[in-house]
């Protein structure tokens, strides 16, 4: 075969190829087209980013939500409750007022200095008294 | 005062590479529907030569056309023809060996071969004889017919070679991409399959 020939053979059969797509029926040609946008859908939902991408802009309102909820939380954990008694001071304060009215002005202490006073009465007459002889 | 233009709706995104401008992204869109729409029918034809039956090849060509857009459509448009006709070869390939071994399960089975409607039935049997059926067919879609019958006739590999450089136009490197193989063995298999072509088609054209 010779290079014309085959070159001749080959332009005939591609243009009765060409022929016979262009041939092809309508119910084909509308299914391919339903076709072609189905894959056109698929490519651009694969386009899009992935949902754990898009929290990206998300970031500062969940970031202080977070926050909030996590303050409240712990606030309401036993934890945060005895943290709380520490870091507020009232509870410390009421022991330290117990304390300080004990030294100052309580019924017990008067009683307890009157005691004192009445041994260092005793000791002092008790001393004088002893070496005369 | 330029840096502002830049924040404007984009200061939160994620920290990573831009996201391509819409623009960017609507145009490789319209170009792939291009693509598609320019290919769809040549690839529909070619398909229906090889399988022989149009609704397996409208399956084998929609296939190809999901896998192409899932996988492929970030790639340059210059890669789509060769990634296509590679898609639609291999699920054309499938669908032959799905067929085949069909028709094997389908021979055990009583009374498969006197089905009329049986899917399994000899691929053969629905070929259009070389000669046209139809007295009054034009001579174009006569040649076609013939050409069609000796495409199937032709082993699988010449069949996928001449139909993709001389139907789609494929160069001998892009063919060798969709087919997998070597260029050289690209221009064997054309070659042998114009050589039978030519000689199975002398006498009538």
């Amino acid at each position: 075969m010779s290079e014309e020939d085959r070159s001749a053979f080959e332009e005939r059969s591609r243009a009765l190829f060409h022929g016979s797509v262009e041939g092809v029926d309508m119910r084909v040609r509308s299914r391919l087209t339903q076709a072609r946008h189905a894959a056109l859908e698929a490519a651009s939902a694969s386009g899009r980013r992935p949902w754990f991408f898009q929290l990206g802009k998300w970031t500062p309102a969940a970031g202080v939500t977070a926050a909030v909820l996590g303050v409240a939380l712990w606030l309401g954990s036993p934890l945060g409750r005895h943290a709380g008694s520490f870091t507020d001071g009232q509870p410390n304060l009421e022991d330290l007022e117990i304390v300080a009215s004990a030294d100052e002005g309580t019924e017990d202490a008067m009683e307890m200095m009157q005691d004192d006073i009445e041994f260092y009465d005793w000791a002092e007459k008790a001393a004088n008294s002893a070496p005369a002889a | 005062m330029p840096r502002f233009d830049t924040l404007n709706g984009a200061w939160m995104a994620w920290d990573g590479p831009a996201p391509a401008p819409e623009e960017a992204v609507l145009e490789h869109a319209r170009e792939l529907d291009k693509f598609l729409a320019e290919i769809e029918r040549r690839a529909f034809r070619m398909a229906e030569i090889a399988l022989r039956d149009p609704d397996d090849a409208l399956d084998a060509v929609q296939d190809a056309m999901l896998k192409l857009a899932r996988s492929y459509a970030k790639r340059p448009s210059a890669e789509w023809r060769p990634l296509f006709y590679r898609i639609l070869e291999n699920g054309i390939r499938d669908l032959q060996r799905r067929r085949s071994v069909r028709k094997r399960f389908m021979t055990w089975l009583p009374g498969a071969n006197e089905d009329p409607d049986n899917e399994a039935r000899d691929p053969l049997e629905t070929v259009a004889d070389a000669a046209p059926a139809v007295p009054d067919l034009l001579m174009q879609s006569q040649a076609m017919q013939q050409l069609e019958v000796s495409l199937q006739a032709l082993p699988a590999r010449q069949r996928e070679a001449f139909m993709l450089r001389n139907f789609e136009g494929l160069d001998v490197a892009e063919t060798a991409s969709a087919m997998g193989c070597s260029e050289g063995s690209v221009k064997t298999h054309y070659s042998r399959a114009v050589h039978t072509l030519r000689e199975q088609l002398g006498e009538v054209w």
